[in-house]
């Protein structure tokens, strides 16, 4: 029975695979199953790629980084954990040289200095790298390429850094424990540890990193020693997870969440697909049991036709995933070098089995309209039913899960969500309201017009659905690239008007009072000044904040480090308090703490939960009791978290500031000597932090540009899936109209107008919808107001209209292809 | 003067594989509007061919058909905006109603008045009733009877009807083709039937068969004119 069954469901898909409903179900879940399976395979080469590269580049078995040295005491007990141990310096300064500046990553080492890996360096840049046993001698500075490019300086010459000359001996190549910069791109140079000390940096801003070699019993008793007398330091070891591993995490988690788009387009048009399928399937089923089989045959047949279906596009999308992955690998090694492109075959598995049961759920309706209909139900293709409805749910149900599975940012979900889903209401009540007030207005007059407003009212359901599938597709693919687009010009122009056009991230007390006279005497304009000082999160209501929030998240990653911890006195200009209540002036309760919003949506937090911090060496604790968000028009320097000025009196920790400054085109150059006084003064102009965002940005529109073609590719399919659905009904529609003794050429502007009603509603809809997720995410995720460009608006309005239209026109050229001899020939 | 459609020495044949096959070879045919006509005949004769051809939808393979109009002699093309059409399987738009359905070749003409005119031809076809049901909640006879309100209500000058009893039980198949032969003569429509049913058949004014490629004609009958309603 089993294999007759599986018998005829291969004649019957032999003799379906050719027709448009299998065509156009083939394209889909093809589509859907190349993107998830390239995804899955890029993301495990990276993730293998960074446990490899934790293996091979830290340099020691495990490394243990915080700011300031360790005391004495917690030195002797490191050295009894370890076998051998070897301590280095970094910090971040600025390197001026003959009127040039550049920031780059000063470190300083000893002689045992590296203690697992290669140092490389070399007498000039193009010379090869040279193994080199020790780090720079007294005096002497080694610099990358690209630092000795940007200062225009030569190996011989000598640098000025602070007030200290250094001999510049040679190139540095290669640090075999580069692995704890992550993805830092900072040009980099390096000295020997006592003239680190001769340079007297303040204390607290230098990264201390001790190299250890240990075994894994020993790296245990480490961590476990880590854990109760150092919770603020950061801890990598060769047992452990890559510090970008949490990042990469997070950039599938996203591009996972954009697929929830996908998959609800695939659902769409899947629903629409289903449809013909299922008059199919129903109709061949009748025969069956009219003919003395069980029911169970037409479902066994139907289950296993659309198995073969899957199982032929298998090889296929491997193939072709296959050569996306290598792509993919290819783009990337810009970013990751030696990331080379492995197959594994057992990295597609997982993917395509959650893929194909998301699919199995959205083919559902037809089987469940198998198993409840009689002979005569069978016949008629009623379909309607409570299982229609449940099959419906549950594949919303689908996309929740899938959204939830991807979800590591819980207000970016919601945002996501609750913008498409808004978007569908709004197309919904516009195909509604539209076509009822068009009908309305149109019934006193004569035409063709008023007619299709007229059809397509009373076809309102299906309609709809169409209108919805190519609506979400083109809302989809405008807000993808007028996010890419915006978001380029508003955050430049944005920054420009608010910010000024330097910006200093991290001043000490001493180097901002120095700024402000400078400012004062060079008639410099400052913006902004905030101060803030070094706090590391360290447990949240006594638990330690791993175990809080195993998710990954922007705010998780950026706790796993220090954080600037802002005081105020009132609630800040720029920002709005979104719950609880903030603390009274001079309010003698200091203990209090206001998060940002999305902060505590991402780890889980409430107003009343008690967060520990670790300030200069202390352990102190305060209450949640506010919670603030973002408001734009008062500057951009905002604080994630925030404790009132009282809280000072009880803080003995180093203070900072951020500040913001506007600079004239003929005060550039007074910038060089600031830096030469002041090295470590983290200052950076508009025109390095645009470039920083434009190489940024060129990446992401090589990866939105990606996403926007799969984009496409499935709206075309949604449209053609959406007429395939609908093409009996037209066929039969332009018969009628032709027996009424209109010609065909009617039949063509009826259908001309009907395409054009459809895509002004769609294009109406998605804009608006692309609007309200422009509002609600732009706001959230990049604190920016959005500012639409309307002209471009307009302009794609029109280019919607017209793509929409000719593609409907076109793809429903068959349904024009009937007569009204059809009619009588049907039975 | 009545306009007629006139059918001169048409055959019509069709190629399967390497042979030729003749439908029909010859035939004469003239229709005169305000008249009914019948045409009987076996399964496969070329009764809806016929059809087609005298409706001008389709080209015979050779012979000529004309349409005489207000005593001009036009093509058959001409007649497309005079004539109307009746299925054995209704052909009714499912997602509108009765009185909808019987509107659209108005509203397509762009009639201000096509829903009052609707309303009077469903009153005439006695279904006012049931003007807001939609034909899934209509029984055949119903939907037939909705059909030819249809077909009827831009006052076509010429119906063609393709076994419009087909699916009908007897009684409701009697009440169909009173309505259909009655409402055709009051409306000075030309009515032309395709039909294997010789009760049917029978009430037409003037009955054809078709049989091995030749158009006969029996007898003639003249039965008597009903009211349409």
């Amino acid at each position: 029975m089993f294999i007759n069954n599986s018998k005829l469901a291969w004649q019957f898909y032999q003799q379906e695979h050719k027709q448009a409903h299998q065509r156009l179900l083939r394209w889909v879940q093809g589509v859907l199953l190349l993107f998830i399976v390239t995804l899955s395979q890029s993301s495990d080469s990276i993730q293998n790629y960074l446990q490899h590269n934790l293996q091979g580049l830290l340099g020691a078995d495990a490394v243990i980084s915080q700011k300031q040295a360790l005391s004495a005491q917690q030195y002797s007990v490191v050295t009894t954990l370890a076998s051998n141990i070897v301590v280095t310096q970094q910090i971040k300064t600025m390197f001026t040289h003959q009127g040039q500046w550049q920031e780059a990553q000063l470190k300083a080492v000893d002689s045992r200095y590296p203690l697992q890996g290669e140092l490389l360096t070399s007498k000039a840049i193009q010379d090869e790298g040279q193994v080199t046993k020790s780090g720079p001698e007294l005096g002497h500075i080694w610099l990358d390429a690209r630092l000795l490019a940007s200062l225009s300086i030569t190996v011989g010459e000598t640098l000025l850094v602070g007030d200290q000359y250094f001999l510049v001996t040679r190139v540095l190549q290669h640090e075999p424990d580069r692995l704890m910069e992550g993805h830092s791109v900072a040009m980099r140079a390096m000295i020997n540890t006592k003239d680190m000390q001769a340079l007297n940096f303040a204390a607290d801003l230098i990264q201390y990193r001790y190299l250890l070699a240990a075994d894994p019993e020993q790296i245990a008793a480490l961590i476990n020693w880590q854990q109760q007398h150092l919770p603020a330091a950061q801890v990598l070891h060769k047992q452990g997870k890559h510090p970008l591993a949490l990042f990469w995490q997070r950039t599938e988690n996203f591009m996972g969440l954009a697929s929830i788009i996908l998959f609800f387009m695939a659902a769409i048009a899947i629903e629409q697909l289903a449809q013909v399928h299922m008059k199919k399937d129903q109709y061949f089923t009748a025969v069956c049991m009219s003919l003395g089989a069980s029911k169970r045959t037409g479902i066994q047949v139907s289950i296993f036709k659309w198995f073969i279906g899957i199982v032929l596009l298998l090889p296929v999308v491997l193939v072709l995933s296959t050569v996306f992955h290598y792509a993919v690998i290819n783009f990337l090694s810009e970013t990751f070098t030696e990331l080379t492109w492995q197959w594994d075959i057992f990295s597609a598995i997982k993917p395509i089995c959650a893929v194909v049961g998301i699919f199995a759920i959205f083919h559902m309706p037809v089987w469940l309209a198998l198993y409840n209909s009689s002979v005569a139900k069978q016949f008629s293709g009623n379909n309607k039913g409570l299982n229609h409805w449940l099959s419906k749910l549950s594949s919303v149900l689908v996309l929740f899960g899938i959204a939830f599975g991807y979800s590591d940012n819980g207000l970016l979900t919601f945002m996501m969500v609750t913008a498409v889903a808004l978007t569908i209401a709004l197309m919904i009540f516009i195909s509604w309201a539209g076509l009822t007030l068009g009908e309305k207005m149109t019934q006193q007059v004569s035409g063709l017009i008023p007619f299709t407003l007229f059809m397509m009212k009373q076809r309102l359901i299906s309609k709809s659905t169409q209108i919805l599938g190519v609506g979400l597709c083109a809302f989809l693919l405008l807000f993808t690239l007028m996010l890419l687009k915006d978001l380029g010009a508003t955050m430049s122009s944005y920054q420009r008007q608010h910010d000024g056009n330097v910006f200093i991230s991290q001043a000490s007390k001493t180097q901002m009072d120095y700024v402000e006279r400078w400012a004062i005497e060079e008639d410099v304009n400052v913006r902004q000044i905030k101060p803030y000082m070094h706090a590391k999160l360290v447990e949240v209501n006594e638990q330690s904040l791993t175990e809080f929030s195993e998710k990954p998240s922007d705010s998780l990653s950026t706790f796993s480090q220090a954080i600037r911890l802002h005081w105020s006195q009132s609630i800040p200009e720029n920002n709005a308090l979104v719950d609880g209540q903030w603390w009274q002036q001079d309010s003698v309760q200091w203990q209090q703490i206001s998060v940002e919003q999305e902060v505590m949506t991402d780890l889980g937090l409430k107003l009343g939960d008690w967060l520990t911090f670790f300030i200069n060496h202390q352990r102190y604790k305060f209450e949640i009791t506010a919670s603030h968000e973002f408001k734009p028009g008062a500057g951009s320097i905002t604080f994630w978290v925030q404790m009132p000025a009282t809280a000072l009196t009880h803080i003995q920790a180093p203070q900072y500031n951020m500040a913001s400054l506007e600079i004239d085109d003929d005060q550039w150059s007074l910038l060089a000597p600031l830096w030469q006084k002041y090295p470590t003064l983290r200052m950076v102009s508009l025109k390095e932090i645009t470039q920083l965002f434009d190489n940024t940005l060129a990446m992401i529109t090589k990866v939105i540009s990606g996403f926007s073609l799969m984009i496409v590719l499935l709206a075309g399919v949604v449209i053609l899936a959406s007429i395939n659905a609908l093409e009996s009904k037209e066929k039969k529609k332009n018969s009628i109209i032709m027996s009424f003794g209109f010609s065909r050429a009617t039949c063509l502007k009826l259908n001309v107008i009907e395409w054009l009603v459809t895509a002004s509603i769609t294009a109406i809809g998605a804009i608006l919808g692309t609007y309200i997720a422009g509002l609600l995410i732009y706001q959230s995720q990049f604190s920016l107001t959005y500012q639409p460009n309307f002209v471009w608006l307009t302009l794609t309005l029109a280019l919607i209209l017209s793509v929409i239209t000719g593609l409907g026109v076109y793809a429903s050229r068959a349904n024009l292809r009937s007569s009204v001899r059809e009619l009588m020939s049907s039975t | 003067m009545p306009s007629y459609i006139e059918l001169k020495n048409i055959s019509q044949s069709f190629q399967v594989n390497d042979s030729t096959i003749t439908l029909f070879d010859k035939l004469n045919l003239s229709i005169y509007q305000g008249e009914s006509y019948a045409i009987t005949g076996p399964s496969g004769a070329g009764k809806s061919s016929l059809l087609m051809l005298a409706s001008g939808l389709e080209q015979p393979t050779t012979g000529q058909g004309q349409y005489v109009k207000n005593d001009q002699i036009k093509s058959l093309d001409d007649l497309r905006t005079d004539i109307g059409f009746i299925f054995q399987q209704f052909h009714l738009l499912p997602e509108l109603t009765a009185l909808h359905n019987v509107a659209l070749p108005l509203k397509l003409r762009g009639d201000k008045l096509a829903i009052v005119k609707a309303e009077n031809w469903l009153a005439k076809v006695g279904l006012n009733h049931r003007k807001n049901h939609k034909p899934s909640e209509l029984s055949g006879g119903e939907q037939q009877r909705v059909a030819i309100a249809r077909a009827l209500v831009f006052e076509p000058k010429f119906i063609f009807a393709d076994e419009p009893t087909g699916n009908l039980d007897q009684k409701s198949a009697n009440e169909v083709a009173s309505i259909l032969i009655n409402c055709c003569h009051e409306n000075n429509a030309g009515l032309v039937m395709v039909t294997h049913s010789e009760k049917l058949a029978s009430r037409a004014q003037q009955i054809f068969s078709l049989a091995d490629g030749k158009l006969t004609q029996p007898n003639n009958s003249n039965p008597k004119v009903m009211l349409c309603s």
